[in-house]
């Protein structure tokens, strides 16, 4: 049987080969193809023939015959000659679109690099389709949920034993070391991976063993740039590094390098060591617990397994492994301790699934930040298409005679989007480079992160882009003067330049983008200025907080907490001889952090309660300047304080249900002995998106520690000393910390923190949403002006008799600029109207993510409509002005 | 002189078309090619330098008879021209009063 090559390839290649070389040609790449057929099979085969016939695009090998000059080719070339003299002719138009197409494509370009990365994070492996995260939601009614992306070291092998499907499962822990021996050690996140973790995700090993990454408990692979940090231009393979676990020092050998993970994945981290270690660093029970959440489980499933499947026996699967294990007193029951998977490529986008190791970033902020790129790309659309639709009655004559020579309507269609055509290619060349150039200043400006590499096949993009802006634009005008009929041309009658009410709506709908975009900024602007401003019950200005280290012998967590106290009252007592330095205090956690102690109990009467737990010296709430609505704070030297008093905040003794709160004990039987003292106002210590939740603040957390069931520590409850800097220069403020820090701990690096800064840091993605649509408001104004001075200049150049005319009969300048200004104020006014209701509807879902949130005031509409309808005037002054002024004579006396 | 000078391909491609004699089509030349010099080439790219090398007068080409197999396309046959010959000869002879003009002293040296 005879094979025969791909149709099409075979096709292609005779269409545009000459036809004098065609025969041997084909015969030739056919005996090929049937060799390479025999040696390499049918789809290898194909792919070299049809590359073959690629390749063979030649110049010498193209058609040189009549049939090419005559077709499309010929006339496409001849097309792009007279778009290139229109444009010249009309200079001033021209460089107004593009200028616009050149602000619209570069704002459009830049904020689509920013949605393309937020989108394709953790996109770069090559099994990403196969791979999920797990998360674990315990759910026991009654509002008690506990729900984890973090999940059971148990959970590896749970996966791995118990379902075929599952091809491998992975752990990823970050945790804190202090790295370095001796002086100057550094705290640094380490990453506790399983060994083969290399062989799901695709981070790339540059020295080591590929295989084998971490052969040994006692090895560490680093990034490239940690390999630079810690050995500079040495071999850093074999080196050793050390980190404290534990109580002791133990070291680790350098196994492997791997490059730089990219900014684009949720998994990042710069040194690395195997599981293996997970006995020396947890305890057995922690290694077998069901309710201990520590690892991010990652499951890789085999090739064509179904994630359905999983799912489906995953109740059947936990409920046989569990056992005899319970929750409390009960036995564990069907649907109450549920594992899901999530996929890799999900993480980044989902804010419904907790927090893992690392960020997610507000799919509605992408969203919302593409959509506005679209939209100043459309307004840069608008522009060309109400400028040229309106330029089209110079070009009538044109068309006319086009068409008497026998121009079908499809080549005039296809010569006027030609022209636009060539003229985004210009702005798309030019914008491209402009954004590619400005990917720096705009990192530096809105404080996003983008890494964009040019690569080839990105020209393709561009070049596509262009042609579907190009036709977009240019598709109106193009049928507008295509339409236009011969007969009345030709007579002299006037041409109506396309239907004036679509053109009218264009603009309208121009105008409706540009002030929807100033009233949210003005918005967002105010929200922000409003979460930074607002009172938050507590003074900060000035603090500087810094985190104190537990002995490394304190193993309980309360134990923990009491050594960080008495490391930070050696500092303090130091830190207090410095008459510029006020107010030392310590707490175990500050403000400005999220994820302050979680914990939670059943109460005496089975009642579900949480609070979240703050523990303190007697100076926080003075340092803070907090204020107590009832009772008292806590004294310094108070034997019954540092033992047994407890502060509430006002939610907690609504939540407790507490009539009289002072000399009450909290609900719940197992609290060691304790007695409320005081009740502070709400003060705001997480951020502003949510609403003041009830906090217990005591100076001794064991009596609360003893009547818990669950605790949730996201933020580190070991202490923090703060205090308050009266002095002019704040950097002095952290050099005397500095100074003293490395009398007291000299094996420790020094660490500060501004709590304003902390605060303020808070609101940082709003605050960088809020720059990205500044930016694209103002393009989008610079935009829509442009287009308003075109399209008045044409306004003003068909009416030159009327107003000729007019000023003859008296008309003054002031009665001619309203009569042109009338038009336009209309439409404008329209746009005003229309936008009111959108930008009320959209804000106010944006304004949803708050607890505490600014209203929407009139005097923002006001504001922006007004701005609005000032520089529309500024911008159609210029002509119209000129129009109004012009002696009549001028304009009358040719005919 | 412009359009006498030979590039390394083109005067590989010549000198293949001279010795394959009556049998020079451009799979053969390939396939000679390949076996001789060991390099990886393109058919595409001999179909190019044959038809350079057609213009500038040093080959001359004619379609052979009706085929059976490659589906029944004919095949085109390259012979050297006079004007080819002349320039291989020329190329030849340059390179070898260049070569015999290198001192054997150098050899001595370099091993």
């Amino acid at each position: 049987m005879t094979h025969y090559p791909p149709k099409w390839a075979d096709r292609f290649l005779e269409w545009y080969c000459d036809e004098s070389l065609v025969e041997d040609l084909q015969g030739d790449l056919y005996e090929l193809y049937l060799k390479r057929r025999e040696k390499r099979g049918g789809l290898i085969a194909n792919i070299s023939y049809f590359w073959w016939v690629l390749r063979s695009v030649r110049l010498s090998a193209i058609k040189k015959n009549q049939k090419l000059k005559n077709s499309i080719f010929a006339m496409t070339r001849n097309n792009f000659k007279i778009a290139l003299r229109v444009l010249w002719r009309d200079k001033f138009n021209s460089s107004l679109n593009l200028f616009g197409l050149i602000i619209g494509i570069t704002c459009f370009l830049l904020l689509g690099f920013y949605v393309k990365q937020e989108i394709s994070f953790d996109h770069f492996h090559s099994k990403k389709d196969r791979i999920y995260r797990s998360w674990l939601k315990e759910d026991y009614g009654e509002g008690q949920v506990f729900f984890n992306s973090h999940t059971p070291l148990r959970f590896e092998s749970l996966f791995e034993d118990n379902f075929p499907e599952v091809e491998k499962s992975v752990q990823y822990i970050l945790s804190n070391f202090l790295v370095g021996r001796g002086e100057n050690r550094i705290n640094e996140s380490v990453a506790i991976i399983s060994p083969d973790f290399f062989e799901v995700f695709d981070f790339q090993l540059i020295e080591g063993d590929k295989d084998k990454p971490l052969p040994t408990p006692n090895d560490i692979i680093i990034s490239q740039e940690y390999a630079r940090k810690y050995f500079g231009d040495n071999d850093a393979l074999g080196k050793t590094i050390s980190l404290e676990v534990g109580q002791d020092i133990k070291d680790f050998k350098v196994s492997g390098i791997f490059k730089d993970i990219r900014y684009e994945s949720s998994i990042n981290f710069d040194l690395a060591i195997s599981t293996d270690n997970n006995r020396t660093l947890f305890s057995e029970r922690a290694m077998n617990a069901w309710f201990n959440v520590v690892a991010e489980t990652y499951v890789l499933l085999k090739e064509g397994a179904s994630i359905d499947n999983v799912n489906d026996k995953m109740q059947d699967v936990v409920l046989s492994q569990m056992g005899d294990v319970s929750y409390g007193d009960e036995a564990m029951q069907r649907d109450q301790y549920n594992i899901g998977l999530q996929p890799l490529t999900d993480i980044h986008l989902n804010p419904d699934i907790p927090l893992g190791n690392a960020p997610v970033a507000n799919p509605q902020y992408v969203f919302i930040l593409g959509t506005i790129g679209l939209l100043v790309l459309i307004i840069a659309c608008i522009n060309y298409t109400t400028l040229s639709a309106g330029q089209s009655l110079r070009r009538a004559k044109e068309v006319g005679m086009r068409k008497v020579l026998g121009a079908y309507k499809g080549t005039l269609v296809y010569q006027y989007l030609s022209e636009s055509i060539l003229l985004t290619t210009i702005a798309m060349l030019i914008g491209a480079t402009f954004s590619y150039l400005l990917i720096p200043t705009f990192n530096r400006l809105t404080g996003t992160e983008i890494f964009l590499q040019f690569e080839m096949w990105h020209v393709g993009i561009y070049a596509l882009l262009a042609l579907i802006i190009g036709t977009i634009a240019g598709s109106y005008p193009a049928l507008v003067l295509s339409g236009f009929k011969t007969i009345n041309i030709l007579r002299g009658g006037n041409q109506s330049p396309g239907k004036m009410t679509t053109r009218k709506g264009m603009v309208v709908f121009q105008f409706l983008i540009t002030v929807f975009l100033i009233t949210t900024t003005l918005i967002m602007r105010k929200q922000i200025e409003y979460l930074q401003n607002k009172d938050l019950g507590i003074k900060y200005d000035a603090v500087i907080s810094t985190q104190m280290r537990a002995s490394p012998s304190a193993q309980r967590l309360s134990e923990r907490i009491t050594s960080g106290f008495d490391n930070g009252q050696l500092l303090k007592s130091r830190l207090e001889k410095y008459p510029e330095i006020s107010d030392v205090a310590m707490g175990s956690h500050v403000f400005g952090t999220s994820g302050w102690a979680h914990l939670a109990y059943s109460d005496d009467k089975g009642v579900f309660r949480w609070f979240r737990l703050l523990c303190v010296d007697a100076n926080y709430f003075k340092t803070f300047g907090i204020d107590m609505l009832q009772g008292r704070g806590f004294e310094e030297g108070n034997g019954l304080d540092m033992r047994q008093s407890v502060v509430l905040n006002k939610s907690a003794v609504e939540h407790f249900g507490l009539k009289n709160p002072l000399g009450a004990k909290l609900p719940g039987d197992e609290f060691g002995d304790h007695q409320i003292i005081g009740v502070t106002d709400d003060f705001h210590y997480s951020s502003l998106h949510s609403e003041v939740e009830p906090l217990v603040i005591v100076m001794n957390p064991v009596p609360i520690f003893m009547g818990i069931s669950d605790a949730n520590f996201a933020d580190s409850p070991i202490p923090k000393l703060v205090f308050t800097y009266n002095g002019s220069n704040l950097s002095e403020g952290t050099d005397i910390l500095k100074k003293e820090w490395e009398a007291l701990f000299p094996n420790e690096s020094w660490n500060f923190n501004f709590i304003d800064e902390q605060i303020a840091a808070q609101y940082e993605s709003e605050a960088r949403m809020n720059k990205l649509v500044t930016i694209a408001t103002i393009l989008s104004i610079i935009i829509a002006s442009l287009g308003l001075l075109g399209l008045s200049m044409l306004v003003v150049n068909s009416k030159v008799k009327e107003i000729g005319i007019r000023k003859v009969m008296g008309a003054s300048p002031v009665s001619i600029f309203r009569l042109l200004a009338r038009g336009f104020s209309i439409q404008l006014l329209i746009a005003i109207i229309l936008s009111i209701p959108i930008t009320i509807y959209m804000m106010n879902k944006w304004l949803d993510n708050f607890a505490y949130r600014t209203d929407i005031g009139v005097w923002i509409f006001a504001i922006s409509s007004l701005a609005s309808l000032l520089i529309a005037f500024l911008v159609i002054s210029y002509h119209t002005m000129r129009a109004a002024k012009v002696n009549p004579v001028n304009s009358l006396r040719t005919e | 002189m412009r359009g006498e000078h030979l590039g390394e391909l083109e005067e590989l491609v010549l000198l293949t078309v001279g010795s394959l004699m009556q049998e020079a089509y451009a799979v053969a030349i390939l396939e000679e090619i390949i076996t001789n010099t060991n390099r990886k080439m393109d058919v595409t790219a001999v179909h190019s330098v044959l038809r350079r090398l057609e213009k500038k007068g040093f080959v001359t080409s004619e379609m052979g008879g009706a085929t059976s197999d490659r589906g029944g396309r004919r095949k085109r046959f390259f012979t050297l021209t006079k004007a080819g010959r002349r320039v291989l000869d020329e190329t030849m002879e340059l390179r070898l009063s260049l070569y015999q003009k290198m001192p054997k002293l150098t050899f001595s040296v370099l091993s």
